[in-house]
């Protein structure tokens, strides 16, 4: 047979199938267009968004060979190390900066404000050079005029000439906008002046932010850095530029893994129908392909004519799904930002740029998923006996066979204590790997099941007294079940995928509503967005005529603990050191510290990333050296995924901190909620300070979290319609593969309603079979997300919470779809025409 | 044409082989039916000489190269099949998803006859059975002896050594019988092609050149 002939044989097949089955074919596709699509848009936005922070990076910090930077954002590089390094003969340049936020007047949100070396900053940070206003009358960079990004300025809406006020905490700068940055990205909001003036006003004195390096062409980078951080006081590193990309993509990893991990499962179903589609299709075409055998088309032809059909659904719907990602990319983007709700980045929307590489990837999974579906029906297809299926139609194979039955119960028993060896092992690179195939495993052994169970419920209902069609149905059924437990298949994994992602939102929901009563006690909350709150008005809030009871302060800083993880929150609280759990929803013992040492207690996911335990010392890089603290207990926290360390305000003191509040607890006079209000009003209004109320607070986190799962309630929906629609078409092939049975049964004297009730009734026992193992796996499922998925990708523990009413009343509307589903086969089989059945051959 | 040579067959768990030490043979150009009791083991013969089940042992030549399809691998009895037998079947088995003139170039495409010869050939064969003009529709539209003429068509259309006829009229009725049995034996004479003839009617055996009976204890 020459090649062009046996892809003309092919072509007609496949159109022929398409043709017959369109409605299933077509939903197979987008199925595979789905996963493909969720998978493509996931990876475009999160490279758009990478690609874009490290182009902001670049806009800002340059291309510096190195960053010499002080581990604690409250700390600053001494100038006289900066020299010191200036001096090294391997150094060409050293560009001194400081960066810090300031609020523009009373704008609520702070920006960023950069202090530069005209000259320095040449050489390091050519995009950050200004350009004078030729028609601003003011000074230049050197006189205090500040220049503004266009972005900024558009923001503004002001233009070069106009004067505005710098605020950072109470220190104030009244200056005038000299000019632009024309080398800044179009949507990033900066401030830049000269590092002289930026200091007098702001400081620090004799120090900066950061020292940028750039070192002579032949100098060995590597060898330098390691050679400076050697050499660097404690409380300052030196990183590479790398060490800034690895960070940001540390910063949403776990997110991002997780998201393809679903992306995978929607691939999966999509798979999984494609297996349905191929199958019945095989199935109800058992005797053409028999005939085709006959006439000689080799058993190698017959396994691949049905990879090939289950490849003619896969490639155009991995196309299909290549642009809707592109699609989904561009709209998730505008909607939910870079990081799909996750919070992880800020600015605006990136831009999503498609390149071929990663376009033919997710092509070719979308195929092999499609092709991986095809498998076993071209499988069966290639062993389907010729003589036997042309005469009597298709055999379902081994399945059905004593020996093979025999066996049944063994997979579960086998894989079930195997998923859960799973579930013990540590994350791999970070990773819940064991977990992800745990979860791969549950399915597999809750598919594994569904034989059995089939045979039982149905093997012991077709003894009980039914109506005879009832009873044909469930005889044949037990006797013969593989298309049922196809059915039961896809009804086992959409229902299991969905109850278990239920199960574990709502234990994270319910989880995070309980720590938000212990972290929000007080009415009211005032924040400073990064800057520190003003002097005065920490001074009138101890004035008697503030209308509060009581007052708690609190400061955020930042440490670097190491260069390439998302820095930790340093959280410097007025604690009491005996008693923090007033304060800290404490999830262990709390251990009493030395009376010579400053205790800390850290988070659950610091103690996880860092592998830390209370009584244990911690070298701090604190305050421009290294602290050595205790670490009196551990904590919950749900806010700050990378580690956060809390510190009383004392022990920050005594050890030589300046504690500036950036947030305000304040539990306002009985009675005087209103008056607390307007007391703050105008504070607020002129700092641009954000006071909200801890019910405001709640329920903005609590949209926070639904948002961050708004992805995967759409992947429960599309497996759930899926799953269902997998049944339909399994029963409705059932039906029409049993058509000589029931038309026989048509001809002996049973009416249509009873044909229709009988199908309806094997409809719903299946999905009886299908539910209840789902809900089993889904439950399984529900605790290693929460167990195990959770905590080793993004370090929140938490307890399971099974949400029994919803999950209940999920099933009960999954199985009134199913029955609405095999009511369209149902229908089917009573308008089988009788006569034309039973005198055909089929 | 097709030379069968102690062939014998035993069904697994049977006590008694089905058949054994079947002898005979059928020239080029001559018809012979095979006629016989229920259940004695004609369609397994013809299985057997088709390649579809396999024989315990003899040997069955085919062809003008007498290839031997009970020693040849599942792929090659394929081939074979492609390239050397047509097929009529009591039920037609015309494949509904397919015109009426695809149906009958499946053949052509599967001995790999050049796609460009195939209107050609499959128009003749449509003018030789009755059916001018039938091409483009589906099978569906078509009536029992319409769709028989169809299988004729597609069993003759790539010329093969021999022609394995199952029940060729038992779906019909006398006259349609009547007509698309001359219409086979005809097509058949004309293009000296072998033909074994599967029957339980006296009337298609008497047409036939020569009759075989299937008996318990062997040919007859």
């Amino acid at each position: 047979m020459s090649a062009r002939c046996r892809q003309t044989l092919s072509w007609w097949l496949i159109r022929a199938q398409f043709r017959s089955r369109r409605a299933a074919t077509l939903l197979s596709m987008l199925a595979i267009a789905l996963g493909v699509a969720l998978g493509y848009a996931i990876h475009l936005i999160n490279d758009a968004a990478l690609a874009d922070f490290a182009r902001a990076m670049k806009s800002v910090q340059g291309d510096p060979d190195a960053v010499i930077a002080a581990r604690d954002s409250a700390g600053s590089v001494p100038l006289a190390t900066l020299n010191e390094i200036a001096r090294d003969p391997a150094v060409l340049v050293v560009a001194a900066v400081i960066e810090t936020r300031v609020r523009i007047d009373n704008a609520r949100t702070p920006v960023t404000l950069i202090g530069l070396d005209l000259f320095s900053a040449a050489a390091v940070m050519p995009k950050l050079l200004p350009r004078q206003d030729p028609q601003a009358a003011t000074g230049n960079i050197l006189a205090g005029g500040i220049y503004a990004s266009p972005a900024l300025l558009g923001q503004l809406g002001l233009r070069a000439g106009a004067t505005l006020t710098l605020v950072r905490g109470a220190q104030q700068w009244r200056t005038t906008i000299a000019g632009d940055l024309p080398a800044a990205r179009p949507d990033e909001l900066l401030l830049v002046a000269d590092i002289a003036w930026v200091q007098e006003h702001f400081g620090p004195a004799d120090a900066v932010s950061e020292g940028r390096v750039r070192l002579a062409p032949d100098t060995d980078l590597e060898s330098w850095r390691s050679g400076l951080a050697q050499r660097l006081p404690a409380g300052l590193l030196v990183r590479a530029a790398e060490d800034d990309s690895a960070r940001v993509s540390n910063l949403s990893r776990a997110y991002r893994v997780n998201l393809n991990v679903l992306a995978l499962v929607a691939l999966l179903t999509g798979a999984f129908l494609v297996f349905a589609t191929q199958l019945t299709a095989v199935a109800q075409r058992s005797t053409q392909f028999a005939l085709l055998g006959v006439l000689g088309l080799s058993p190698r032809m017959r396994l691949l004519q049905v990879l090939l059909e289950g490849l003619a659904i896969g490639a155009p719907g991995a196309m299909l799904g290549l642009a809707l990602g592109y699609a989904l990319a561009v709209a998730f983007t505008h909607v939910l930002g870079g990081d799909l709700g996750g919070g992880y980045f800020s600015g605006s929307a990136p831009l999503i740029v498609p390149a071929l590489v990663p376009a033919l990837v997710f092509l070719a999974l979308g195929c092999l998923a499609s092709l991986a579906g095809a498998c076993y029906p071209a499988y069966l297809n290639r062993m389907q006996p010729l003589a036997q299926a042309l005469k009597t139609g298709f055999a379902q194979g081994p399945a059905a066979g004593e020996t093979a039955r025999s066996r049944l119960p063994l997979l579960p028993l086998l894989l079930a204590p195997a998923a859960f060896a799973l579930t013990q092992l540590p994350p791999l690179r970070e990773l819940p790997i064991g977990g992800y195939a745990a979860i791969a495993l549950v399915l597999v052994v809750g598919i594994a099941s569904a034989p059995l169970l089939t045979q039982l419920v149905f093997g012991w209902l077709s003894e009980r007294p039914l109506p005879a069609p009832q009873r044909i149905a469930l005889q044949n059924v037990a006797q013969a079940p593989l298309m049922a437990q196809v059915a039961a298949s896809g009804l086992i994994v959409s229902f299991a995928l969905t109850a278990s992602m239920v199960i574990m939102v709502s234990s994270f929901r319910v989880a995070v509503d309980h720590w938000l009563d212990h972290v929000l006690p007080a009415p009211l909350y005032l924040r400073s967005k990064a800057t520190p709150l003003p002097q005065e008005l920490l001074a009138a809030l101890q004035q008697p005529d503030a209308p509060f009871a009581r007052i708690e302060r609190m400061a955020n800083e930042a440490l670097t603990i190491d260069p390439q993880r998302p820095k930790v929150a340093l959280l410097v609280r007025e604690l009491e050191r005996r008693n923090p759990a007033a304060r800290l929803p404490f999830t262990g013992p709390l251990l009493e510290p030395p009376a010579d040492m400053p205790v800390v207690w850290i988070s659950e996911p610091m103690a996880e990333i860092y592998r830390l335990a209370p009584g244990q010392t911690l070298q701090l890089p604190l305050l421009g050296r290294t602290v050595e603290v205790f670490i009196g207990g551990v904590w919950r926290d749900y806010a700050r995924q990378f580690g956060a360390i809390a510190i009383s305000r004392d022990d920050y003191l005594q050890l030589g901190g300046d504690f500036q509040p950036t947030d305000l607890a304040l539990w306002p006079l009985p009675g005087k909620e209103t008056a607390a209000d307007a007391w703050l009003a105008p504070w607020s209004t002129r700092y641009g300070l954000e006071v909200a109320d801890s019910a405001a607070i709640r329920q903005l986190s609590l949209s926070i979290f639904d948002k961050s799962f708004a992805v995967t309630y759409a992947l429960e929906a599309a497996a759930m319609l899926i799953g269902l629609f997998g049944l339909a078409v399994t029963l409705a092939a059932s039906v029409w593969l049993r058509a000589r049975e029931l038309a026989t049964l048509g001809a002996l004297g049973f009416d249509r309603r009873m044909l229709s009730r009988a199908v309806m009734l094997e409809g719903a026992l299946i999905a009886v079979v299908g539910l209840l193992i789902g809900l089993a796996c889904g439950v399984a499922i529900g605790a290693i997300l929460t167990h195990v998925v959770n905590p080793q990708a993004f370090h929140w523990r938490m307890s399971l919470d099974i949400p029994w009413t919803a999950v209940l009343a999920g099933a009960l509307l999954t199985l009134a779809a199913a029955v609405v589903a095999s009511h369209y086969a149902a229908r089917q089989a009573t308008r089988l025409p009788v006569a034309q059945v039973l005198a055909s051959a089929q | 044409m097709l030379t069968v040579t102690d062939l014998a067959k035993r069904h697994r768990r049977a006590r008694r082989p089905l058949f054994s030490a079947l002898d005979f043979s059928v020239a080029a150009g001559e018809i012979v039916a095979l006629v016989g009791e229920s259940g004695v083991g004609k369609s397994t013969l013809l299985n057997c000489i088709a390649g579809l089940e396999t024989a315990d042992s003899g040997s069955i030549a085919i062809g003008p190269q007498a290839l031997d399809i009970v020693r040849l691998d599942e792929s090659a009895r394929a081939a074979l099949r492609a390239r050397s037998i047509g097929f009529v079947f009591q039920a037609f088995h015309v494949l509904p998803t397919l015109t009426v003139a695809q149906n009958i170039g499946v053949p052509l495409l599967l001995c790999g006859i050049p796609t460009s010869e195939h209107p050609a050939r499959t128009q003749a064969l449509l003018d030789g059975v009755g059916l001018a003009g039938f091409g483009p529709r589906w099978p569906a539209s078509l009536s029992g002896g319409e769709l028989q003429r169809v299988a004729i068509a597609r069993a003759l259309v790539h010329r093969p050594a021999l022609i394995l006829a199952d029940e060729p009229t038992g779906n019909l009725d006398p006259r349609t019988a009547d007509e698309v049995l001359a219409l086979l034996l005809e097509r058949v004479r004309e293009q000296q092609t072998s033909a074994l003839v599967v029957t339980h009617s006296q009337h298609v055996a008497q047409c036939c050149d020569r009759t075989l009976t299937l008996t318990p204890d062997g040919l007859r």
